[in-house]
């Protein structure tokens, strides 16, 4: 038996022993405890098969069916390594911070359940090497969510309604994923990877595969237009769960565009590229700008991770660009960008909501013009926060930085090869998709900053935010490792990408080595990051700089006496301050036309009076415009429809009999004729 | 001398049965569609026999018997029996005798007209019959159809297995004994069942219409 055989059998074993405890340990305090690290365990688990898998250990599990089909094999490539340490990473912090922040409904026994049987499905996706494996696999991480997120219906009405839409949802990228599988599968007569992997990308048949596998991939990596669940559901799911779906879950979905573009149909057409980039690029744009106008910390984040997928899905789209133009080593940094993104993200997503279930956990609040002034009184949380918000607005030193560099490099340097252009398409392309970073980036940063600010900074808006108390060591343990691969990642960016560029192989094989103490040299694209030399040079300048402020600030004396006026800042009070909307609110003013926003002010008079305002209540609500213009509509239709069959289904027994007689009938007649 | 007179018996009963179907789609009252019921089951019971008789099969004899216990009796006495047991609620069916009875007379035209299809390679004097079954079944349907109570209901459905057991007695020479067994058996839990929920329906509700029965409750 191989390690990674081992690893595999290790994750069977341990969700049987998470199962079992969750419904077996009867008081919810102990349960959270056992079954908490047992399920940390099991991603634990995931972590090291995983990572045995990416150095090149191989392993084989076969599950005994009697269909008649290729066997259903579990062995994990590199690239599903890749992809499972990935996700048993976050796997392992939501399960960590989940033994803190469970309470009644979240340390159920269903939720501790559905909650190892959901990690053990994402980590074994990645294993499986055929279309029915991955799609067993596949259910079995959805339903384990479906159920993890049913736990809290008894808390919260909400919770029905956000789940009615992540099912359907779910089954319509699961319906868009069995086709694009079934036109392979029918295309060349097999369901293992290997078999489908000998379809020619040029035929039509692999052109339908594609967009159908496109269509649904994308709707778990929560891209726009099958997005709609996402900031319903995950606000109403508690912070590791929302860690767990939109930190690991949602690598799933990049995971299965990988397959596709980097396994199974490698060297598509151009116009595959076009389409996922564009796919990607109104994600990004749509995502990041809904993210800033929101005022719901989840939502925020939420919106969030629907723009940094649509990043991963553009860097994705431009590698296959590309490599349909034959800019090879530019097509291969893309995608060293793409996964790259796809890991900070995991990083610094699991870390931000994990982060906002402390703060829902010490608040009881998730809406920003509430909260403020929690970076006094949670530091650990606020300071792990901040570096997972540096990340996303991909700042310096982060890993989020990385990535983004990483990405704008090879879109820059992919329409030319050798001072030569390549092809039309991308050099409209590129230059497009480089505005769309730019744009989103300026946006994702503005968003971090209302998400940090507004809640950690300033004074608190609320009684709440004033009581609230730093959450206990169980659940800062793992902020603090999310916040430190944050910044690690961003700081020693070299070894993983060189482990990531060895997961693509050998269909691409990015020619990238660590330089310095940890940097990158792309030598694709010929350009070098070092982010530990940027940060000692940096340091350099700076701290002779710091040194003369501060010693310069001790010669002036300090003032003991307040000024009597003070320009009437002696006299601030929580209301004068930014809020969340307010913040937002030139970009509501300038992107009016998509947001959409509704206004609802509410004037209070004092007694009879017009001119005395007692207060002033405003109310700002942006809807989502794909939901209201896309969905809406076609819900609308499904239903009249549903009225007019209702005419021919009225319930009556007659009526159901008539139509056997007359079917029967016809039937009779048609044989006679 | 048997020889002679077989084809005459199979036209006897098959007659009698399809004479018995048009006249419950005419009669309105359920006590005397349960009597043509039972009426019914003896000329199917009698079928069975004279085939059985033709064949010289012993087996098949002894069918004729279950037959006849089973459809003959047991059912129009359960039938009966619940019907008896209640106030007398005559049938208001959704077609009227004489329609009814035009539609008996279609539906038995079709029925040899699809069977002078399926059949045309086989000349012998059962395959020749075999259109009654059929028309029987559609009969059946029909009563399925147009009658509101669930008695009568019941009643459709089995003149609907009646005809089925024509056609497969006509067309085959009989089905296996354990076969038959079984396929009594069902009928008879059937209509059990069904009488028990025409019990609990009237107890409910006051009466037996199904057309009230619409809407589904948890």
């Amino acid at each position: 038996m191989t390690p990674v055989e081992a690893g595999m059998l290790g994750q069977v074993a341990l969700l049987a022993a998470a199962v079992a405890s969750a419904l077996l340990v009867p008081s919810a305090r102990w349960r959270s405890r056992v079954s908490g690290i047992l399920c940390a365990l099991l991603a634990a688990a995931g972590v090291v098969t995983g990572a045995i898998a990416l150095s090149g250990g191989r392993g084989a599990l076969t599950i005994p069916t009697t269909l008649p089909m290729d066997p259903l094999v579990l062995s994990p490539d590199r690239l599903g390594g890749l992809v499972m340490v990935v996700v048993s990473v976050v796997g392992v912090l939501a399960s960590l911070f989940g033994i803190g922040s469970a309470r009644v409904a979240s340390a159920s026994r269903t939720a501790w359940a559905s909650m190892a049987v959901f990690l053990f499905g994402m980590q074994l996706v990645p294993a499986a090497t055929d279309v029915v494996s991955f799609l067993l696999f596949w259910e079995i991480m959805t339903l384990g969510s479906t159920a993890l997120l049913l736990a809290h219906h008894a808390t919260r009405g909400t919770v029905a309604s956000a789940l009615v839409w992540y099912s359907a949802m779910s089954q319509l990228s699961f319906f868009f994923v069995l086709a694009g599988f079934a036109v392979l599968a029918g295309a060349t007569g097999g369901t293992g990877f290997a078999a489908l992997a000998t379809l020619d990308p040029s035929s039509w048949q692999a052109s339908l595969a594609f967009v159908l596998l496109l269509l649904g991939f994308g709707g778990k990596a929560e891209l726009v237009p099958l997005h709609v669940w996402v900031p319903r559901v995950l606000p109403e799911a508690p912070g590791h769960v929302a860690a767990a779906m939109s930190g690991a879950m949602v690598n799933i979905g990049v995971y299965g565009a990988l397959l596709v573009c980097v396994r199974l149909l490698p060297n598509g057409p151009a116009w595959w590229g076009v389409l996922i980039m564009a796919l990607g690029a109104v994600s990004a744009l749509y995502g990041i700008l809904q993210a800033s106008v929101a005022s719901n910390l989840k939502v925020l984040l939420a919106y969030s991770t629907t723009e940094n997928m649509g990043l991963v899905f553009l860097g994705l789209g431009a590698s296959v660009l590309l490599r349909g133009d034959h800019a090879t080593g530019a097509a291969d940094a893309a995608l060293l960008a793409a996964l790259l993104l796809m890991v900070s993200h995991a990083a610094f997503k699991a870390t931000l909501f994990l982060g906002a279930g402390a703060v829902a956990r010490s608040t009881r609040e998730m809406n920003l013009d509430r909260l403020g002034g929690l970076g006094s009184r949670m530091p650990w949380t606020a300071g792990a926060f901040g570096a997972a918000a540096l990340g996303a607005a991909a700042l310096p030193v982060t890993s989020g930085f990385v990535a983004e560099w990483m990405l704008l490099q090879a879109l820059v340097h992919g329409s030319r090869v050798g001072g030569e252009v390549v092809s039309v398409t991308s050099s409209v392309a590129m230059p497009l998709a480089v505005a769309v970073i730019a744009l989103t980036a300026g946006l994702a940063l503005l968003t971090f900053v209302k998400a940090y600010g507004i809640a950690f900074l300033a004074r608190p808006r609320s009684a709440q935010a004033t009581a609230a108390r730093e959450v206990p060591l169980i659940m800062r343990i793992p902020l603090i490792i999310g916040a430190l691969l944050v910044i690690g990642l961003g700081l020693l960016p070299g070894p993983l990408t060189v482990a990531l560029a060895s997961a693509v192989g050998p269909a691409f094989t990015p020619d990238v080595r660590t330089i310095g103490l940890a940097g990158v040299d792309a030598r694709g694209i010929d350009v070098v990051l070092d982010p530990t030399t940027f940060v000692a040079l940096a340091a350099l300048v700076l701290l002779p700089v710091l040194a003369a402020i501060l010693i310069s600030a001790r010669r002036h004396p300090t003032r003991v006496s307040p000024l009597p006026w003070a320009g009437g800042g002696s006299r601030l009070r929580p209301r004068m301050q930014y809020t969340a909307t307010s913040y937002a609110e030139p970009l509501v003013r300038v992107f009016d036309d998509v947001l959409r926003p509704t206004r609802d002010v509410e004037v209070t008079h004092v007694g009879e009076s017009r001119y005395l305002v007692e207060r002033v209540h405003v109310e700002q609500t942006v809807s989502d415009v794909i939901e209201t213009r896309f969905y809406r509509p076609v819900l609308g239709l499904a239903q009249r429809f549903g009225v007019l069959a209702r005419r021919a289904q009225n319930g009556s027994i007659h009526r159901y009999l008539s139509y056997s007689f007359v079917a029967l009938l016809v039937v009779l007649i048609v044989v006679s004729l | 001398m048997f020889d002679t007179v077989f084809p005459q018996l199979i036209g006897l009963c098959t007659g009698a049965l399809l004479l018995t179907s048009a006249l419950m789609v005419w009669r309105h009252s359920l006590l005397a569609s349960i009597r043509l019921l039972s009426v019914q089951g003896f000329a199917l019971a009698a079928l069975v026999a004279v085939i059985g008789l033709e064949e010289g099969e012993a087996e098949v004899i002894i069918v004729s018997v279950l037959v006849l216990l089973v459809k003959g009796m047991a059912l129009p006495w359960v039938l009966a029996h619940e019907t008896r047991a209640t106030t007398r609620t005559d049938e208001a069916p959704r077609l009227n005798p004489t329609a009814g009875l035009l539609t008996v007379a279609l539906l038995t035209i079709l029925s040899y007209v699809v069977a002078s299809r399926l059949l045309s390679g086989d000349t012998s004097i059962s395959a020749h019959a075999a259109p009654i079954g059929l028309a029987m079944v559609l009969i059946g349907f029909l009563l399925l159809v147009t009658r509101r109570q669930a008695g009568s209901q019941l009643i459709g459905f089995l003149v609907l297995d009646n005809g089925i057991a024509t056609v497969a007695f006509l067309t085959s020479g009989g089905v296996p004994l354990f076969l038959e067994l079984g396929i009594s058996l069902d009928v008879l839990l059937v209509v059990v069942i069904l009488y028990v929920f025409a019990g609990r329906m009237r107890n409910k509700f006051g009466n037996t219409d199904i057309d009230q029965l619409r809407k589904l409750h948890d």
